[in-house]
């Protein structure tokens, strides 16, 4: 398997950052192949340019000079079959960090085309098979349910519809981190380890 | 008309807009809200996101300040947390990408929505609404595909907006939605009716 590991949280000493050691201490016993983005420690800018708008519709698979501070990100999402991102989930969604790493290197040409007059895009991203999603969220399971879950769905429908037709997600999140004890915190990320170590 | 303005309450609006191009239909619905305010007699803010060069990614700095007592450290996040301290009507206007809201206005929401302004602890660590003064938001958005394909999938960007940030201003907070779906293909008439749209919202208030 290959796994490209997409990690978007400040801080490594993070509840966030433990659930990447586990992760990727999951997949190498899992002995799968990782490539690894942190967004922070790239100093990744989140915000789409002027340039980028402009240049939006630009076929990248023609026009790969465009985008070049793109290319290391986009070259690792066509790589993998499994996309990991690690996030801790804020105002119900992923950090702008992250939605800003969507919303820039998910590309035409790569990731999905829009066909000349016509107002729905067509998905290209056909090797990625899985998305393991593995988030922290502050508040409860309950306050998250009445928000509606943006960021769940984010990942499970409009990013999920870019990827292979039975592309599968899996959702490890833990809720009311801001109340939890230390041993959840430890049960979570063993949770974490085990579920990445198991992926076939 | 000057007795029509005295008769109505002014309220201060803070508009918050996030589109790079300044060109765009945002910015025109931007202009179109602001003016339709004002000329009813409402305090407006506008502020342009990119125009001010806001940066969209909390800091690792932040990050360590969010729950002690100072979570505000940039003089720009400062100026924004005052104005929506005292507004009564926010206004968001911005394209949606990947069915949710940019970087850039969710990074705002990340930076400028902190504990002590937009919501606080009670004793037992829950949330509590800290922005009661909103009395309404309203969402101006710009979607790609078509209205049928942006409910299948989800409004993020509008449950971002309507559902999580109200939890911060109380559920007595009303909101409103105005949105042109359908872009790609728009033409010029649909970008002015949606334009009227907006001003026939805003003068209704």
């Amino acid at each position: 398997m290959n796994a490209y590991v997409v990690f978007c949280h400040p801080h490594h000493d993070s509840l966030a950052g433990a659930a990447l050691d586990r992760v990727l201490r999951g997949l190498e016993r899992g002995a799968h192949s990782v490539r690894m983005s942190d967004l922070y420690a790239d100093g990744f800018e989140p915000a789409l340019s002027l340039d980028e708008k402009t240049n939006q519709l630009v076929d990248h698979r023609e026009h790969p000079e465009v985008r070049p501070s793109l290319a290391g990100y986009i070259d690792n999402l066509t790589w993998c079959d499994t996309l990991v991102l690690v996030y801790p989930t804020w105002w119900g969604g992923q950090p702008a960090m992250l939605k800003g790493w969507f919303d820039r290197v998910w590309v035409t040409g790569v990731v999905y085309e829009l066909p000349a007059g016509k107002n729905r895009i067509t998905a290209l991203l056909h090797n990625v098979k899985r998305i393991v999603v593995v988030t922290t969220h502050g508040s409860s399971k309950l306050v998250n349910a009445v928000q509606g879950e943006p960021g769940k769905r984010t990942v499970t429908r409009s990013l999920r519809a870019l990827c292979n037709h039975w592309c599968r997600t899996d959702w490890l999140a833990m809720y009311a981190v801001d109340r939890a004890t230390p041993e959840q915190c430890d049960r979570f990320l063993d949770r974490v380890e085990r579920h990445l170590r198991s992926l076939r | 008309m000057h007795q029509r303005r005295t008769s109505v309450a002014v309220m201060r609006a803070v508009v918050i807009l996030a589109n790079p191009n300044p060109e765009s239909l945002s910015h025109a619905a931007a202009a179109t809200a602001a003016s339709s305010l004002q000329a009813r007699g409402h305090d407006v803010v506008v502020h342009d996101l990119y125009a001010e060069g806001f940066r969209a990614a909390m800091s690792a700095d932040e990050r360590r300040a969010y729950h002690g007592d100072q979570p505000v450290l940039d003089d720009l996040v400062a100026t924004h947390v005052a104005d929506i301290r005292s507004a009564d009507l926010l206004v968001f206007v911005y394209p949606t990408w990947w069915a949710g809201l940019p970087a850039m206005l969710k990074g705002w929401v990340d930076r400028v929505m902190v504990p002590g302004v937009a919501f606080r602890f009670d004793d037992d660590h829950r949330v509590q609404p800290n922005l009661t003064n909103v009395k309404r938001i309203i969402g101006i958005s710009t979607y790609g595909s078509r209205w049928a394909y942006v409910k299948a999938i989800n409004d993020n960007g509008r449950r971002t907006l309507v559902r999580t940030v109200r939890l911060s201003t109380g559920l007595l907070t009303r909101s409103t939605w105005l949105a042109m779906y359908r872009m790609d293909t728009a033409g010029p008439e649909r970008c002015g009716a949606f334009l009227r749209k907006i001003a026939q919202t805003m003068e209704s208030l």
